[in-house]
Formats: structure tokens, sequence, C-alpha cells
């Protein structure tokens, strides 16, 4: 039995980073010791956070040489699309691995302005920025050495699966790094694997199943309140406490670290199956607990929220319907 | 799921739809939809040649998805889901759009029309795409009838199912029977008893073995469903309670207080007083003044409260008639007495109603017309030196000339309005009210009757303000729906209602307090949302309130829903803007 799994040729691996904060790459780390069983089942063939392996290396490739891809951020710029191109040609699976390359995440958030935007606060009004003559970036700029580039910047961030076929998603921020073992054992031992496009290293049920707070049917709102402005007995539902959670909406599989750290469960590992936009499903939800008949009341206690968009789309903006603010 | 096979019919509504909507043209564009085999254009698609034609291409097609592109579903999707049940195919797998109600007759360019109909068809489309086969599930109806309020129409009715051997739970929140019809003397036109007709009625009704009369008793906790309907009885203790199948609402009207009208100064002019306060005199067998005195000069003042914006904007439709009555008594009783009819216009429609006008117009009495959006009569204590106790100031518009007539008695032929209380019956029964706080019938022409719960019936004056005969007579249509139902022994409910997805809801609890029909219980076991199916009227409200897309509603799947939306906008053409990606 043993020498015949020796014999099985190892998976070659590759982890890649798009629009991402590292968060992804640093929770593959976390799986410590395992990483020996890991390598002990597969190569790593491209991995920038961990090995020096140049993107000519990965052209060279010839197609579908990488077994698994686990691409994590979302797509910003040109060149986030152009690996997630290149890597989807390069791959026989490719994962859309954390919260940004499963919906967006929180660089998606920048669809509620655009390149001009975000531009104009980065190198032009921001507190610590001095910038009389507007220089910008450039795609191109001459050095002795040659011709610079940069990637472009667009507009919209867009979740992976938005600009190549994505075969599985893992969510979160970042997924718990037991999930990742789970996932990529199954895949190394060569398990049956779901159907395409399944969400992996997750439940179909939502948070609140594992949650133990205790919950009722009394879930009526009269004031929104932050975390910070109650005193949370750490027992009661927060959304009873007037604390928006996204629990309820939000997938289980990370074993509600948040909850459990006594504060409300943000949102990342994105909805349970058949749920076109999570954003707009707990508003809705949220709505129907709005303890009042009256509008002007109503439109007083909505006015509580502070930053819904980002409460409620914190980590699913372009995957959403809405997709972006229409500017 | 086997593959779509989706026929579109276009229906021409005669002239209706066609006059505004090139309905080729959207059959035609329909054509181009996935999964569309047919799509044709009929003059009338409800007829039986259109029915027939639906049947005879699913059976020859193999159809099983049917677009009826047409009126409103309130009036015909019914009809369409019998046309599919008949060719064999589940009823539900159907989709209407209504290009009448919502295009033709809200239109009028043409080629706008037809781009709006392509739109709610293509939408149509796309949804019947997702339809999925309900079945339909029957429930025993409980022969006992809830009728609230003791007036004439629900005397009548509770007496009409009562004789028919049904049982009858009567509930009156006053402590006595009789209603509105109580306090009056003669009835027009013919001046019979009212109170023979009413006294013989609450006879019966106290004597009769299948009516069971609840006096002091206001509907409230309803619960259940059409044919098994609840209500507990507090008052006899802590599990009394009431069964039974149907319910008919019979509340009635109050009339209206006119003390809010300034230049009438009822309340504080002794001798202005409401028409039905002139009943109780009528009845008394004295007409006299407060003082005891008999009036030579009274006045009769219409619409009080009834079509003007500062009241009531509808009219109160027995007002008219009744002061014709009391000016035909008045003449009897005094002959020497000045009579004045202060009126907006006469309204005299109905059997015998227009001779009762034509009678009481020749028998010396002083018509006067005035606007009554624009200059109401005043009325004003006279001054000592006049014979009379009050002056009145009139624009007569006919002759233009302000008058003033001297009066004794002033009656005001005050408007019948909604009670204080019908939101709190409406909620109880679970049916809307019109913006006048009417209840609303399930249709106006096709079920007068009826509303859209299920098992609940209106009658009388609680629908609108109507006069003895038309109460009675929907007492009596009521009664024969009630009747029809419990007689069929059974009743179809609603097949699309809420169900849970065990697999996917998380025990939230969310929906729990949100359902208005108390249909959602927890399961503590599995911790699960569990949806009573029966108790289900299928509002959805829970479908929005689950955070996790648990629960659904049948027939209105997110994906329905979804994709009905995507077929609406699949027909709008936009000027594409090229993302930086294809650049």
């Amino acid at each position: 039995m043993e020498n015949s799994e020796k014999k099985k040729p190892k998976l070659k691996m590759a982890v890649y980073w798009g629009a991402a904060c590292g968060g992804c790459c640093v929770s593959v780390l976390d799986v410590h010791e395992k990483l020996f069983d890991i390598t002990e089942l597969a190569d790593l063939v491209f991995w920038p956070i961990a090995l020096d392996v140049k993107y000519d290396d990965v052209r060279a490739m010839p197609n579908g040489y990488i077994d698994v891809t686990l691409f994590n951020g979302a797509i910003r710029n040109s060149e986030n699309q152009y690996m997630a191109m290149l890597l989807r040609e390069k791959s026989k699976i490719l994962v859309a691995y954390g919260s940004c390359a499963h919906l967006g995440g929180i660089p998606g958030l920048a669809n509620f302005t655009n390149r001009d935007g975000i531009f104009e606060r980065v190198y032009d009004t921001s507190e610590s920025t001095v910038n009389p003559e507007k220089t910008r970036p450039q795609l191109k700029t001459q050095v002795p050495e040659g011709e610079l580039h940069l990637p472009y910047f667009f507009d919209d961030v867009l979740a992976l699966d938005q600009v190549v076929c994505v075969d599985y998603y893992v969510p979160g921020c970042p997924p718990q790094t037991e999930r990742l073992v789970e996932v990529f054992m199954a895949i190394a031992t060569g398990a049956t694997l779901p159907s395409k496009k399944t969400v992996l290293g997750a439940w179909d049920k939502t948070q609140c199943d594992e949650c133990i707070r205790t919950k009722t049917d009394k879930k009526t709102i009269k004031e929104f309140r932050r975390p910070y402005e109650i005193e949370d007995d750490g027992e009661t539902c927060f959304l009873e406490q007037g604390v928006i959670c996204m629990g309820p909406a939000t997938r289980g599989g990370c074993g509600y670290r948040c909850i459990k750290g006594n504060a409300p469960c943000k949102g990342c590992y994105g909805p349970s199956p058949d749920i076109s936009d999570p954003g707009a499903k707990m508003i809705s939800s949220i709505g129907t607990m709005i303890d009042s008949n009256d509008p002007v009341e109503i439109s007083e206690i909505v006015d509580q929220v502070a930053d819904p968009a980002g409460t409620f789309y914190r980590f699913s903006l372009p995957g959403s319907i809405i997709r972006r603010k229409i500017l | 799921m086997e593959e779509p096979r989706i026929g579109v019919y276009v229906c021409w509504c005669g002239t209706n739809i066609e006059k505004v909507v090139d309905v080729a043209e959207v059959a035609k564009a329909m054509e181009k939809l996935p999964n569309v085999v047919l799509s044709k254009n009929y003059k009338y698609m409800c007829s039986d040649p259109g029915q027939d034609l639906i049947i005879k291409d699913i059976k020859e097609n193999n159809l099983n998805r049917i677009v009826v592109s047409a009126c409103s579903p309130r009036i015909h999707e019914l009809t369409f889901r019998k046309t599919l049940e008949k060719a064999g195919l589940n009823p539900y797998l159907l989709q209407m759009a209504n290009i009448r109600e919502h295009v033709s007759w809200v239109h009028d360019d043409k080629k706008a029309a037809t781009d709006k109909a392509k739109s709610l068809v293509a939408a149509a489309v796309t949804r019947v795409n997702h339809h999925e086969e309900l079945q339909k599930r029957t429930v025993d109806i409980n022969p006992a009838t809830l009728i609230i309020g003791g007036g004439i129409a629900g005397l009548t009715a509770a007496l009409e199912i009562a004789d028919a051997g049904k049982k009858v739970f009567l509930l009156e929140k006053t402590n006595h029977l009789g209603g509105v019809v109580a306090g009056i003397d003669q009835s027009f036109p013919y001046f019979d008893s009212a109170q023979q007709i009413i006294q013989q009625f609450i006879k019966r009704i106290k004597q009769h073995e299948n009516v069971e009369v609840l006096l002091n008793t206001k509907a409230e906790n309803i619960t259940g469903y059409v044919g098994n309907f609840k209500m507990p009885l507090p008052m006899l203790g802590i599990d009394a309670e009431l069964e039974f199948g149907n319910i008919i609402v019979a509340t009635g009207l109050k009339p209206y207080d006119p003390s809010a009208i300034r230049e009438y100064g009822y309340g504080y002019l002794p001798n202005v007083i409401t028409s039905l306060e002139f009943e109780k005199m009528l009845m008394s067998g004295k007409i006299e003044t407060k003082d005891g005195k008999t009036p030579e000069d009274i006045l009769i003042i219409h619409c009080v409260g009834s079509r003007n914006k500062n009241c009531h904007e509808y009219c109160s439709r027995t007002c008219c008639m009744t002061a014709l009555k009391f000016a035909t008594q008045l003449r009897s009783a005094l002959p020497k007495a000045n009579i004045y009819q202060a009126y907006a216009d006469m309204r005299s429609f109905g059997k015998d109603c227009e001779e009762l006008y034509l009678k009481a117009s020749q028998k010396d009495i002083m018509f006067l017309m005035y606007d009554q959006q624009k200059y109401l009569p005043e009325i004003r204590r006279a001054p000592n030196r006049e014979k009379c106790e009050m002056l009145v100031e009139i624009e007569e518009i006919l002759s233009g000339d302000m008058v003033e007539v001297p009066a004794d008695l002033v009656i005001l032929m005050t408007a019948m309005e909604a009670h204080e209380d019908v939101k709190d019956v409406a909620r109880t029964v679970g049916v809307s009210l019109c913006g006048n706080d009417f209840f609303i019938e399930r249709h106006p022409k096709l079920d007068p009757v009826a509303t859209t719960t299920d098992g609940v019936f209106i009658a009388g004056t609680c629908q609108a303000p109507k006069d003895i005969p038309d109460s009675v007579a929907q007492a009596k249509a009521a009664a024969a729906r009630v009747l029809s139902s419990i007689d069929v022994g059974q009743v179809e409910i609603e097949v699309t209602t809420a169900f849970t997805n065990e697999d996917l809801c998380c025990g939230c609890q969310t929906c729990i307090s949100v359902c208005p029909y108390k249909a959602i219980g927890f399961n503590e076991e599995n911790r699960v949302s569990v949806v009573n199916e029966i108790l289900c009227k299928g509002c959805g409200t829970c479908s929005s309130a689950c955070p996790t897309g648990a629960i659904r509603t049948r027939h209105f799947t997110d994906k329905q829903i979804m994709s009905q939306i995507e077929g609406m906008l699949s027909m709008t053409k936009r000027k594409s803007k090229k993302t930086e990606l294809e650049v």
C-alpha cells in the first residue's frame, strides 16, 4: 500500500496572488508541520511569496502542467488578469482561494468608486501626499536600463470567475487552514471531488447552525448598535442585541471564530448555495427585524447602520448583482 | 427536468390590445428566445377556440410550458390554468404577461407600447422555463359559519344559512341586534315599515335552533384558514372557542358626525338634527322642535359629509331617497308646513325611486339647489323679531340668487362612514380595506361578495354604502357562497406556499415572528424552522426575511423572479459601454 502510493507521481501545485493582502498565502504557510505532508504529495512549482519562480518559467510550462492552482486575490489590474488567464491555461484545477478570488473581497469595495477616484485620493488628496505636479503612475517609463512597465489599473475589481472559468471555490478571509488541508488531501488522495463550481471547505448551513449563542425568534431591533456600544453577555445572539451579525447569511466552516472572539460575523465565508446576492439577502432580512411601522422612525433606525455598504457587501460587492456603484 | 418546450400566445383582446400593441411583432420577437417552440397571436385567447388552439398545440408539439400574454392574471389565470389541465399539463406550468392593463390601456404610443409588451412577454418566457409542477391540496370545510355584525345584512345571511340547517355564530359588538335599520321608521320608496322587517328577523334569529347569538362580542384573534377557522371566547372560559369554516363580515357603517361642518351648527343649534334623529322623531309620532312647538318651516339639507373632499368624496347613496321620503312623510303629517330641500344633485336611481322623486315634487315642496363643493348653506339663529327659529342662507345655483330660508327644524342628511374599529376587524379576518375603509371585494363585478382571503365573504354596507334591498341581496349572495362551499365539503387551498429546506436552515428563527399567519414553528430537536403549509398563504414575507435562502415560496422562487427580471431587461436595447477588458 505504502509502496504504491510512493510510486504515484507527485502533484504539481501552484499558489498565486492577485489583488490580495498576502493573508491567504500566509494561511497556506499556517499549515505548519502539515506542510511536510503536503510536500510529500505535491511539488510546489510556483508560489511567489515563497519560491523564486519567474513568470517566464510559468509561460514555459505546457498547458495543463499544474495539477492544482490556488489563486487568491481579486482581479484589479491587467497583471492580475493576465496571470489568471495564464494559470487557467496551465492548470488542470483552478481554485478561487479566499474571499477576494471568490467574490471580490475587501479590494472589491473599491467598486464604490473607480480608477480616477482612487488615483485622485491616493496621488493628490490623501493627507500624507504632496504632489503639486499631479504625477500619476505611467504604463511605460524609460530608464537607462530600458523600458519599465506597470500593469493597467482597471475601473472595476472583479472576482476570479468573472475573468476565467473556476473549478472550485474555497472561501474565507483567509480560509481556515484546516479546511485547506482537507481540500488539499481530498484532491491529492484522488477522492471523488464534488461537481465543478462547488464551494469547498465550507458548509451549506450558515454560522448560526454552529454558533452556541442563545437564539430566539425575538429578533426585533429598535436601535442598531456597534459592538463597543453594548455590554455583551457573551451568550445572547448578536442580532438580538441590535448588533449586525452576518452569521445567519454566511456559510459555516470557519468555526465561527469571530463570534467566539465576541465579535459579530463579518461574512467572509460568503453566502450559502443559491443566494444570488448575499448583501441584498441580509438587508432584506434585517429589514424584517426593524421593530417599527412608522416610516419616519424606520428611516431613523436604518440611518443608525454605520457604513451599510461596507457592512452588508464587505466581501462580496463584485460578485453580487449590483457589482458596483454606478458612477 | 425535461427540456422546456414553450408555446407563447399573444392575445388581441378584440381591439383592446391590438389597437395599441403590434401583437404580430410581439409574437414574432418571442420566437427567437431559447426553448420557444412556437409563438402565435390570436383575437381572443380566452374564447373556446383560443383555448382549443392552446390544447391542440400542446398535444401536437409536446409543449410543456405555456405563456399567455393577455389581460391581468386576476381575470384569466384560472381560465388558462384549466386549459393546461385539460391538455394534461400541470396548471402551474403557465405564466401570464399582462399587456392589457399594464400596456394597451395605459399607453397610446404604438411603438413604445409594443416594445414594453415585448419586455413583459420575454420576462414571462424566461420565467416559465423555471416553473415547477405543483400539486393541488384540499381540506375539509367545517359547516359552521361566523357572521360578524347583527344588522340587516348579518341577520339575513344568518337566517339564510341557518334555515338550510347549518350552524351560525352571530357576533354583535353592541348589546342589541338590528343595526342601523332598527333605528329607521319607514323605508323608501314604498313606505313600508322597516321596524316590521327587522323585528321579525330578530325574533326569528333569537328562536332559531341553528343560530347562536353572541352580543357584546367583537371579532378578535381569529386564526386558521378556509374551512377551519377558530376564535377564542375568553369571557366564557380559558379554553372556550368557536370553530367555523367560513366567515361573513357584515359590520355595516355608522352615520357621519356633522359637528365637524361649521356652517351647520350641529351640536349648538338645538333644532339642527341628523336624519337618524329625525327617524326617531317619526317613530315617536311627534314632529316638534326642542321647545315642543310644531315646526312651520322645515329644511332638509342633502350631502352632509358626502361628496366633498373635506369629508368623504363618495356618495352615500341612500340620503337623497331618504330625504324625499322625509319630505313626503312631513307633508302628510304637517299639511301646512313649508318644506324645503337643499340638494346638490338629486340621485334617484333604483327601482321606483325616480317615481318617488316625481311624487314628492308634486307635494308643494321647495327644491333649492346648492353647489356643495363651493358654498354650503349657512345656518344661524334667527333674531328674536323673526317668527322662525333659524335662518339659512343658500346660494341657489339654478336661479343664481342668494336666498334666505326660514327654518324651525333642519334635518341633515348625514353620510354613512366606516366604523372606527373596522381596521381591527379587517386585520383579524385578513381582508384589505380601500382608502375609505370599506372592505375590498375580490372582483367588483365577477366576485362582489368574496374577498381575496378564502373563506371570508362580505355583505352589506361594510363593502360600500347601500340601501336595504342591496344589503339583503348581498347577504343572500354571501350566504349562497358559504352554503355552496359547505355543500362541496372540501376546498382547494393555496399551493404556492413557503417551505423550508432543512439542509440549509441554520435555526436563526428570523422567519418566525415575521409570519402574519403564525404558520412557522421551530423544531427544537432538529433546530430548524418548519412551515405549516395549511396555514401558509404564500405571502413570501418569510422568504425575503430568511437570510440563508432556506425558506422558499413555491412559484415565487428567487430563480423564477431573477429570471423574470433578466428576461425583461434582455429586450431593452442599451448602448453598450465597452469595458476596459474588451479594449
